[in-house]
């Protein structure tokens, strides 16, 4: 009896010993919203697979230095790390290729731009895990209500509805701004420029004016003084150099400032990332009245520019076989991020699952921004950061001074890029 | 008028001195709708504490004032040990050694820390050091002993050889003087000295954020994780920067009088 029970004993300890040997800590480094989207899911493999899934959070800023730290010594404190878009190219060399997980399947549920952003020179070496992108704001309360609709169609000769064209975002924009108590100063405006963040947003008019890319076309040529750019930036700024139906003070409008302003009433619709709508502040005044729609078409369609994150695996992992069963497993279970703050992830079915849900109702037009001809990534090279400060960022601040040519800034622009060695 | 006019000089001082933390408290204390608010206001139109009840919400950024203040300890601890030693012998020897030694410890200081922070990441990975309050301490110390040799030495050279010399005479050996003699009447310069090790530990960013992970995450990166890709939450980072700068203000108030006395002790060489 003594002896039996000593060998089921050794049993039961030897079976615990192996089962802590096969229990691996996989690392996560990722910024808040990688978190938040992914905390969900990575709970769900740690308890099918008996592996611990440890997030690493660090600032926005910081994935880029951490990783850059990592890559730079060799080092293998991570397994997975989530990476903006636009830091994709920097880390290439230093990715572990997932072509085997883009099946046609994988590939067939993810929008085009995001199956583009996650190559780099053929290779596919992020596995997209959410992707978010700007898309119409608006007070329902001021387009449902009965009376605005009717001046507005006495005076536009159409029904007034969230804006589907430039044109119409004009009109409404222009309809919108009012000085509702007589006293000379404008209370509402109609909508706001953002030129907090000139590099990024004057960008997104030159895709709906039809260009093919941003800056740099698919062979990285310079396109930045082609047509759609001139128009694109000629729109951008028009909405305060020639019809002021934004808030004056355009270089202190970023993306919060302009999310204030809404909230607080003080525009009628803006253009910002999706993921607020799941967001809106219970203490806004218009905490039950905000709608949304896709993002409006310029002569060259609907068109944005997202903003995806991707996990890559660094070739430093010490468990890169389960690193890769991770990214698979977090992008099979995508649609867990939904319910998450930011309310994102990248798959299309993923967005399907939701889009009728009630307090989903952003789905339907980020899918639809997401799906637009005109929505294309940002060209994938390494010094996009610092075209984006030195040479977008300085042509949309010019620009909105409304003293300056935008043709002869984006001529400017062109010899910038020649410099820095394209062509 | 003349002491009309020192007075608004120090107003003036003060205010431009105070204007950015009471801006910084202000803000914590509006609802986050107003944080933002075009155009801004100084003082709150509604006072509200909704961003410090949000704080409760965020279980790790009580954690990382925990490491915080035990790495800065750790770090003050460090590098007090190294630098009064280091410093004593500049200060007692003058000789050209010691020169040389303070020059080349001064020009540690010119070094940006952004330059050595990835040999300093592989070092500490190497030695097993990462994310461990060790580990980031040392770092830290790093930073801070030049800064405390050359304050010591200061103070040191203050401090009349005759104290020693009469300690040696009663029979101390030359580290008996040091403990008993030099280091209790260093005490104002080694608290100021202390003081600065400790807020520059207590503040630091990179290399915490280089050498930290999950276990030692100090409250500098858990304040910065509320700058997100999409903004900035002013409201609940302003709360968090005001609880974050109490322990080193109540800390500073303690120690007034011995900074004080520390600070007027190095000026007047014996």
């Amino acid at each position: 009896m003594k002896r039996l029970s000593l060998v089921v004993l050794l049993f039961v300890l030897l079976s615990l010993t192996a089962t802590a040997q096969d229990s691996v800590t996989l690392t996560i480094l990722v910024e808040q919203g990688g978190f938040w989207l992914q905390e969900a899911a990575a709970a769900q493999f740690e308890e099918e697979t008996g592996h611990t899934v440890e997030f690493v959070n660090v600032p926005y800023g910081s994935v880029f230095d951490r990783l850059s730290a990592e890559m730079a010594t060799g080092g293998a404190a991570f397994d997975v790390a989530t990476i903006d878009v636009v830091w994709m190219s920097h880390f290439a060399p230093f990715a572990e290729p997932l072509d085997d997980l883009f099946t046609d399947e994988v590939i067939g549920d993810l929008f085009s731009s995001l199956v583009a952003d996650a190559q780099i020179g053929g290779t596919y070496i992020g596995m997209p895990t959410w992707a978010n992108t700007e898309i119409i704001f608006y007070r329902k309360d001021l387009w449902e209500d009965p009376d605005e609709m009717a001046a507005f169609e006495a005076e536009y000769g159409y029904p007034l509805a969230p804006p589907t064209t430039w044109q119409e975002f004009d009109d409404m924009a222009t309809f919108f701004t009012r000085d509702n108590d007589g006293d000379g100063e404008i209370d509402m405006y109609g909508t706001d420029v953002k030129g907090g963040v000139a590099d990024f947003e004057w960008m997104i008019a030159v895709l709906q004016a039809g260009s093919p890319g941003v800056v740099l076309d698919a062979d990285h040529n310079i396109i930045i003084d082609n047509e759609a750019h001139v128009a694109g930036l000629e729109y951008y700024i028009s909405h305060h150099c020639d019809m002021d139906v934004a808030p004056p003070n355009v270089n202190e409008i970023d993306w919060g400032v302009a999310e204030n302003l809404f909230y607080q009433s003080q525009t009628a619709m803006f253009r910002f990332w999706g993921h607020a709508y799941r967001l809106t502040r219970g203490d806004s005044p218009i905490a039950d009245l905000v709608g949304a729609a896709p993002m409006v078409a310029g002569p060259g369609g609907v068109g944005a520019i997202p903003g995806p994150w991707f996990n890559i695996v660094p070739k430093t992992s010490e468990n890169k076989e389960l690193a890769l069963e991770l990214v698979q497993y977090l992008y099979d279970n995508n649609a867990l991020g939904i319910e998450a703050p930011l309310g994102l992830a990248a798959r299309k079915s993923a967005y399907a699952e939701y889009a009728d849900v009630e307090g989903f109702e952003n789905l339907n037009p980020l899918l639809q921004t997401l799906d637009g001809p005109q929505t294309i990534g940002r060209p994938a090279v390494a010094d996009w950061q610092q075209i984006a400060d030195e040479i977008l960022g300085p042509i949309g601040t010019d620009a909105l001074s409304c003293e300056e040519d935008p043709a002869e800034l984006l001529a400017w622009g062109r010899e910038q890029l020649e410099a820095m060695g394209y062509e | 008028m003349e002491r009309a006019t020192l007075f608004a000089l120090v107003t003036i001082i003060v205010v431009v001195y105070v204007f950015p933390y009471a801006f910084l408290v202000s803000t914590s204390l509006k609802p986050p709708a107003d944080a933002l608010a075009i155009p801004p206001t100084i003082l709150p139109q509604r006072i509200s504490l909704e961003n410090y009840r949000n704080i409760a919400t965020f279980p790790s950024v009580r954690q990382s004032f925990g490491n915080s203040l035990t790495i800065a300890l750790l770090s003050t601890l460090i590098t007090i040990s190294l630098a009064v030693p280091a410093a004593y012998a500049v200060a007692r020897f003058a000789s050209l050694a010691g020169k040389i030694f303070l020059i080349a410890v001064l020009i540690t200081r010119l070094i940006p820390p952004v330059s050595v922070g990835i040999p300093l990441f592989a070092i500490m990975r190497s030695l097993d050091l990462t994310d461990t309050h060790i580990g980031v301490a040392l770092a830290h110390s790093t930073i801070s002993v030049p800064l405390a040799i050359w304050l010591l030495a200061s103070f040191m050279e203050g401090i009349p050889h005759e104290l020693e010399e009469a300690a040696r005479v009663d029979g101390c050996s030359r580290f008996g003087a040091l403990f008993r003699i030099i280091i209790p009447v260093a005490a104002g310069g080694i608290a100021v000295t202390s003081v600065f090790v400790f807020l520059a530990s207590w503040n630091e960013f990179l290399f915490a954020l280089l050498l930290s992970s999950t276990s030692v995450k100090t409250a500098p990166i858990a304040i910065a994780e509320f700058r997100t890709q999409y903004g900035i939450q002013w409201g609940t980072m302003t709360s968090l920067s005001v609880l974050f700068s109490f322990p080193v203000i109540i800390f500073s108030l303690l120690m007034q009088k011995r900074i004080v006395a520390g600070m007027t002790m190095g000026a007047v060489k014996g």
